[in-house]
């Protein structure tokens, strides 16, 4: 089955991203390629995991999402996002304007980064809500202690009047998330949310991520290179190696029957579920530089599985090889079946 | 405990006087052995960077002692003297902050390989080449500069250079935070291997499973004091302390490999 039939029993489709090519034009002529093939659905209030190495890609594909690809010179080649009868790869930045923070909301990497530091927590906040429409100062007021409320800030009163440097990280990270969902986004795009917080802290924000699923019934994608919170957290995982998506599935599915190589070689690299002490096996070379990708598959010269066929032609594509599991491996049918 | 490598007694930290002193490290006490791993692991704010600065004698403690192979590490005013400051190593968290941008991994290396006095400058850049080539870089990737590797290779890179001294201690704070799960994996086998050729490691971290996975001892930290300390195993299967049980618990993605096999 191919890609096209992903879409098959969705009417819970909410976003098909299909042959997305991203890339920056660095003169007429060279186009340096960084993302080459993102085949997946976003499916309606679910938690999407996107997972891969740095440099693989994820990062962009959500910057697609948010139509700020321009900022880091980059634009998208070829290929479709279709959102809600519109096609978002296409979309002029005027017509971004309805759909960033409206309708899909962005959770940055540094919520230092994100936020305005001369600006108050309630100015800021109340901002974005006002951004769309007016309201009356009382309103927006209540509507700022809402959203406090709803990503459980104590003392919302207090906090109001903080500028970001005056709260702490995980405080400052739920202060972005009820700044992403102000405007009743359908998807909230959160970009390795807790990168640099504490173990702890990372806990009670996931839990945040999953409350907004289950009880606000947004679609999230989560970025990260932890599988093991992807894990955790996600309903589906996306993952993606140099610049393509190599396996699509539910989360459980991809943990039992991993169906692509490089699942296997990172599953297998984590700590979290090695013996202490045990040689951890690491996937052989460097994850390959972007525009220096090898013929084939971009994995077969770090692979274990490697056949003849895999370093020719061009890089292979999604296949439905189980029922809503993707992968982008020519031999995955083997490996599905060694593995049970 | 007498043939401890390093041993800190009674340490404390205070940054600022009077009513507005941070005390971030409070009456601590570790010691380290021989070929061991210890762990220490906290939270922001916990205290534990200045703990590791302490041991990496950057930070002069406000009361109590550190000791490396029985004696002060502070002699006449000034911490490490001598041999002593060959044979204790620190790697940062960030590589990108302690490599020279305009220099190449190559020269970051042999230029250590030469400060600590290893022959010619023929021989040390043999020896260079060795070291890293160990570290899984390749004499390609020698030649170049911080900016051209991956956060992972720049880590190897800074590893390198601290064991170009030949020390018999590494404190590694946060080595692997800034890196990818394949690089971390390599980044620690590296590490087992070091450990396996006698060196003693100090890792302090707030990735519990990196701390779980490399260390025998762990001690955990908590505003500044020790909550719990033990078998990195025991600590681990049976917290004893409500905090440990929370941080623990906050590890992600074990359930459900648990219920799979």
């Amino acid at each position: 089955m191919s890609v096209n039939a992903m879409a098959s029993e969705s009417s819970d489709v909410l976003v098909e991203i299909r042959d997305l090519v991203i890339g920056i034009q660095r003169t007429r002529k060279d186009r340096l390629l960084i993302v080459e093939s993102a085949n997946f659905d976003i499916r309606r209030a679910e938690i999407l995991g996107l997972v891969g190495e740095s440099g693989s890609g994820k990062t962009m594909v959500c910057r697609s999402l948010i139509g700020t690809l321009k900022r880091r010179s980059a634009s998208i080649f070829a290929g479709t996002i279709k959102f809600d009868g519109m096609d978002l790869a296409k979309l002029e930045e005027r017509q971004w304007r309805s759909v960033r923070g409206s309708r899909i909301g962005y959770v940055p990497q540094s919520a230092l980064t994100g936020a305005n530091p001369v600006m108050t927590v309630g100015k800021q906040l109340g901002e974005a809500i006002r951004r769309n429409r007016k309201r009356k100062e009382k309103d927006v007021r209540r509507r700022v202690m809402e959203l406090l409320e709803l990503v459980h800030i104590r003392r919302p009163e207090v906090v109001y009047d903080q500028y970001p440097h005056q709260l702490s990280g995980g405080m400052r990270q739920r202060v972005m998330i009820a700044a992403a969902i102000t405007q009743d986004p359908d998807i909230v795009v959160a970009d390795e949310p807790t990168t640099g917080l504490d173990v702890t802290v990372q806990a009670e924000i996931m839990k945040l991520l999953k409350e907004i699923r289950s009880e606000l019934k947004m679609s999230v994608i989560l970025v990260s290179h932890d599988l093991a919170l992807i894990d955790e957290v996600c309903d589906r995982l996306v993952v993606m190696h140099a610049g393509t998506c190599v396996e699509v599935g539910s989360v459980s599915a991809v943990a039992r029957t991993p169906l692509h190589p490089y699942t296997i070689a990172l599953n297998r690299s984590r700590i979290d579920i090695s013996t202490p002490g045990a040689p951890l096996i690491t996937i052989k070379g460097n994850p390959p530089a972007v525009g220096e990708w090898p013929a084939g598959c971009r994995f077969s010269d770090r692979c274990d599985f490697v056949q003849q066929d895999c370093t020719v032609g061009r890089n292979p594509v999604l296949v439905e090889v189980r029922p809503n599991h993707w992968s982008a491996c020519l031999h995955a049918e083997r490996l599905g079946g060694t593995s049970e | 405990m007498s043939d401890a490598l390093i041993e800190v007694r009674d340490v404390s930290v205070t940054f600022g006087s009077g009513s507005r002193a941070v005390r971030a490290v409070r009456q601590v006490s570790l010691h380290i052995e021989k070929g061991e791993a210890v762990g220490i692991v906290g939270e922001s704010g916990s205290g534990k960077s200045t703990l590791a600065r302490v041991l990496a004698g950057l930070q002069r403690p406000n009361s109590g002692e550190v000791r490396f192979a029985g004696e002060s590490i502070y002699q006449r005013g000034k911490a490490y003297r001598g041999e002593n400051r060959r044979l204790v190593q620190m790697v940062f968290q960030d590589p990108y902050g302690s490599l020279n941008p305009r220099i190449t991994a190559l020269s970051a290396v042999s230029e250590a390989v030469r400060v600590h006095g290893v022959g010619s400058r023929k021989d040390a850049i043999a020896k260079s080449l060795e070291l890293l080539g160990r570290m899984g870089i390749s004499e390609r990737d020698a030649g170049k500069k911080p900016r051209q590797l991956s956060g992972g290779q720049r880590q190897r890179v800074s590893v390198a250079r601290a064991l170009s001294a030949q020390p018999s201690v590494l404190l590694a704070d946060e080595p692997t935070s800034a890196i990818d799960q394949s690089a971390q994996a390599q980044l620690l086998n590296l590490f087992r291997g070091l450990l396996d050729g006698g060196l003693s490691i100090a890792l302090v971290s707030h990735d519990l499973g990196v701390i779980r996975y490399l260390t025998q001892r762990v001690y955990v930290m908590k505003d500044g004091e020790f909550v719990e300390s033990g078998l990195t195993v025991e600590v681990f299967d049976n917290p004893q302390q409500e905090y440990t049980k929370q941080l623990i618990a906050s590890i992600p993605g074990r359930e459900l490999h648990k219920a799979l096999s």
